[in-house]
């Protein structure tokens, strides 16, 4: 397919009509492709990402963003959207600069791992998915397994009227197994995902041990209990951690919801959220991260900001204009979800940094509660400071041990609650950084990674 | 060569263009979308067009017992990309197996039975300018309210030409409007110490009214005030009013698996003329209500749309079916093959994703349950959950669950002090005889709501899993 540079000089000819208009625009244009196989009991099914190309072109008119976008990357198609543009312009009289700093970065980066996942074909990806349903099928109660292995690259060309231009390529690599365990009309399933930038080396652990790990744990689950209800010690692993560090934090620290103020963290930045060993960060230069950017969408380098640092609440993601409003820095956070999206505050890789503890150490701290394993989802509630975790199953602690599976459940709290709280951060050797999918509301969905390692604290859960 | 749209129905142009000695379809969409996105009365971006045109092939190859599908999505409407798109669709069909012998298209999207409206005649005509006004609707009421702001929104307004061609001769298009609406209302100020309420509105309609743009607003003040007084419910397992907005979230992610095909191919969906829900309790699939937002005179792959009972009087009745999962088992596709599910963010851009099953509106038929105070009144104790944090529903084992983000006690039969936090949750259907929140309907109300893809009234379930202090 195409390549966002075939159509450079034409973006080139656009920018430079729309300077002639406007103190200010800038360019997104984006290609992708990627392929994507997935193996059940009853169908192999290989699919293309769509072969999406298009692009943002965005202009200051004085007192708010214009924009519009079009899939059609031929300079006609340009054209279109330089015209409606400069109609939106004749209604704003006013010639100013936008707020902030813009970016001025000149770069070209792309993902070169020593074995791209396209080397392995659909032929590979089929042959590995396969081997993996019949490792979960052969497990006794196991109805059915879902495996799915994908790779999707994608280039973005950014340029600005202040003379940034910057090229990336990313490849994302994502494994997924889900089995499904059906006894007397009873259907429970769990799964394990993993993925992130680079080649196929994030397949490496679709193994025949860890498949069969997923199997049992999903048969487990038919005769499991459901979780307790009500207020418990809680005990995260790895994956629920980097949920609570996305959903439940890091959304309130998206600093276009302190210019909103619509956020429960803006009124205590620089204050002690947590205990001294907790520190949480966004990281869109995390080596691998599945949410790893080389630049953000306007022309920013992905970059490590401290969020929580030893306990304290001290940092913000910002975007130019956030940052002209509260006196800082833009933090290389500002993404859109693809060409047909407006730029927001988005977070890259978030997640709790590890801590001291074994997970032997924490069962015996915590005494009682349930360990939630295996998050599958979280929701945001930026303004409100609420927090919601799902998870596929659990495990009782009791008496400083680790006993039965129970099944499904969803974690409430305040998060600030459950921040003071937090009696201990597992070590380093459990941390791992997870693939996900975020949205911006309940729009605008994008690559974003969440990780950490074993977190204990003490909220309220129930059945879910 | 790039197709023009001044010369008919996208499909039909890349159809003319097509050489595949297989079945095949083709589903194209031309789409402009029109932004307002704004914090309290300042306008934060203006955003269109966004201009967005593309396809998706879908080709069908026999392999023996099964068939091979291989589907490729372009917005590249070139000749060089058009063939790419079938050699990629081809070499994708030679590997994809399901387990159906053979694939019967639609030669035509007929009879179709009605022509439910669809199109938002005046957003199609200005949308722009008729976004703007219904943002300024929208935030008029909001003027002079002490303490309360729409903090975060967005009206995002698709208008949409899709079109559908196939090589059984089938050539059908039609027009729709569709409307994202966002909107985050805070209440805040007064006594220190009370933090800010929000009630977070999540919406999708198919028509833009500036008329009855702000009727609402009150509704979602109060909530929004209430939650900052509102504490956490009782743990217990106790009676819930779940209104239509609840059960939006719920059942059609749910129902729409386990009563499919596609739960019928893995073994898990309900025998018919089994007991899987209260006497109470119908459920029917209606792709023909007037501005639903998947309401469309045929499905995403041409089949004639249609209503269907899934559950009545409690008993499993029909399954639905698209044209692979119908071949498979021996059904004709009900017309709910349909794209732009998932959490993609593609949703509005259906040409990028293959069909899969899943409901068009999900309808409750009413019950004689009266409004939610009378709901109240026959629960006795319990509580009315307004707004879930998200419901997470999971289709395969039916659990779903959230946090509670605002409701109110039910007390002595009224509903009472605003509840906020904790969670409730359960399975929301179950194998006959195992407890589910379908079986565990007492009362179903007589007014039914339109809540996204949703139609029908609230219902008291007695008892779900609270969890709280």
């Amino acid at each position: 397919m195409a390549s966002v540079r075939d159509y450079e000089s034409d973006i080139d000819h656009l920018l430079a009509r729309l300077e002639r208009r406007a103190a200010f625009a800038d360019i997104l244009a984006q290609c992708g492709r990627g392929e994507m196989v997935r193996v059940d009991r009853q169908a192999t099914r290989a699919s293309s990402s769509p072969e999406m190309q298009g692009a943002a072109v965005r202009v200051w008119a004085g007192t708010k963003w214009v924009e519009a976008a079009t899939s059609d990357l031929t300079l006609a198609g340009l054209e279109v959207v330089a015209d409606a543009l400069e109609r939106a312009l004749e209604s704003d009289a006013v010639r100013s600069d936008p707020p902030g700093e813009a970016a001025t970065t000149a770069g070209n980066s792309l993902t070169d791992p020593p074995h791209p996942a396209a080397e392995l074909g659909f032929e590979g990806m089929i042959r590995l998915a396969k081997d993996v349903r019949d490792w979960s099928t052969e497990i006794p109660s196991i109805r059915d397994s879902i495996a799915t292995i994908g790779w999707h690259d994608e280039e973005r060309l950014y340029v600005n009227t202040a003379g940034a231009r910057c090229y990336q390529s990313i490849s994302r690599v994502r494994g997924s197994v889900a089995a499904v365990a059906v006894e007397s009309g009873k259907v429970e399933f769990d799964f394990r995902s993993e993925g992130g930038v680079g080649g196929i080396e994030w397949l490496d652990f679709l193994s025949e041990e860890n498949v069969r790990a997923v199997a049992e744990s999903a048969r487990s689950l038919l005769t499991a209990p459901t979780p307790p209800t009500g207020p418990v010690n809680v005990l995260l692993d790895p994956g629920v951690t980097g949920i609570f560090a996305h959903e439940s934090f890091g959304h309130g620290t998206e600093a276009d919801q302190f210019v909103r103020d619509r956020s429960y963290l803006k009124p205590i930045l620089g204050q002690p959220v947590g205990p001294e060993f907790l520190t949480i960060v966004d990281n869109g230069a995390y080596p691998g991260g599945w949410g790893s950017i080389y630049y953000d969408d306007e022309g920013h380098s992905g970059q490590r900001t401290v969020l929580v640092d030893r306990g304290r609440f001290v940092g913000a993601l910002h975007d130019r204009e956030t940052a002209a409003v509260l006196r800082a820095t833009a933090t290389g956070n500002t993404r859109r979800s693809d060409f047909t999206g407006r730029p927001f505050v988005r977070m890259t890789n978030t997640y709790v940094e590890p801590g001291d503890w074994s997970l032997d150490e924490l069962v015996k701290e915590a005494k009682d509660g349930v360990l939630l394993e295996h998050a599958s989802s979280g929701i945001e509630d930026p303004l409100g400071g609420q927090m919601q975790l799902k998870v596929q199953r659990g495990r009782l602690i009791e008496r400083g041990e680790l006993t039965q599976a129970v099944t499904s459940m969803a974690l409430s709290g305040r998060v600030l609650d459950f921040l003071r709280g937090i009696r201990g951060i597992g070590k380093s050797e459990a941390f791992s950084v997870h693939p996900g999918f975020c949205g911006k509301g309940h729009s605008d969905i994008l690559p974003a990674g969440t990780g950490g390692s074993y977190l204990l604290s003490s909220a309220v859960v129930g059945p879910a | 060569m790039t197709p023009d749209a001044s010369s008919g129905p996208l499909a039909a142009q890349v159809a003319e263009r097509l050489r595949a000695d297989a079945p095949w379809e083709v589903f194209a969409e031309r789409l402009r979308r029109y932004e307002v996105h704004f914090n309290g009365p300042v306008v934060e971006v203006v955003r269109g067009p966004l201009l967005v045109e593309g396809f998706g092939i879908r080709l069908f190859r026999p392999h023996g017992e099964q068939i091979g599908t291989g589907f490729r999505a372009t917005t590249d409407l070139g000749d060089a990309a058009l063939a790419r798109a079938i050699a990629s669709a081809e070499s994708i069909a030679t590997r994809s197996f399901f387990p159906a012998k053979s694939i019967a298209l639609p030669a035509t999207a007929g009879p179709i039975s009605s022509d439910p409206p669809i199109v938002d005649a005046a957003l199609w005509a200005n949308p722009m300018r008729r976004v703007e006004e219904y943002v300024a609707a929208l935030l008029d009421p909001f003027e002079g309210l002490p303490n309360v702001v729409p903090s975060f929104g967005s009206v995002r307004a698709t208008l949409a030409e899709t079109s559908i061609a196939n090589s059984a001769g089938l050539r059908a298009h039609y027009r729709h409007t569709t409307a994202d609406l966002e909107v985050a209302v805070k209440a805040f100020g007064g006594p220190e110490g009370a933090p800010p309420g929000e009630y977070w509105v999540n919406d999708r309609v198919r028509r833009l009214d500036p008329a009855a743009a702000g009727r609402p607003v009150a509704d979602w003040t109060r909530w929004a005030q209430d939650a900052r007084r509102a504490h956490p419910p009782t743990t217990g397992e106790l009676p819930v009013i779940l209104p239509a907005g609840v059960l939006a979230g719920i059942l059609p992610t749910v129902i729409g698996f386990r009563c499919s095909g596609q739960a019928r191919l893995r073994g898990i969906a309900p025998e018919p003329g089994t007991s899987v829900a209260a006497p109470t309790v119908t459920l029917w699939d209606d792709a023909t209500l007037p501005w639903a937002p998947n309401t469309a005179p045929f499905d995403d792959e041409g089949t004639a749309s249609g209503r269907r009972a899934l559950i009545e009087g409690g008993v499993a009745r029909s399954l639905l079916y698209d044209l692979l999962h119908g071949s498979a088992l021996g059904s004709a596709s009900t017309g709910n093959g349909l794209r732009g599910r998932g959490f993609t963010g593609r949703d509005w851009m259906r040409f990028t994703g293959e069909p899969t099953v899943g409901t068009s509106t999900l309808v409750l038929s009413p019950g004689a349950g009266g409004t939610d105070a009378e709901l109240a009144e026959a629960a006795g104790e319990g509580i009315l959950v307004r707004q879930l944090g998200w419901a997470s529903p999971d289709p395969m084992s039916g659990a779903f669950g959230g946090e509670i983000r605002i409701g109110y006690k039910i007390q002595h039969g009224t509903i009472g002090e605003p509840i906020r936090g904790g969670t409730v949750g359960g399975v929301a259907i179950s194998a006959p005889g195992a407890p589910s929140l379908l079986a565990r309907v007492a009362a179903i109300g007589s007014t039914s709501e339109l809540a996204d893809d949703f139609y029908g009234p609230s219902m008291l379930v007695r008892p779900l899993s609270v969890a709280g202090a």
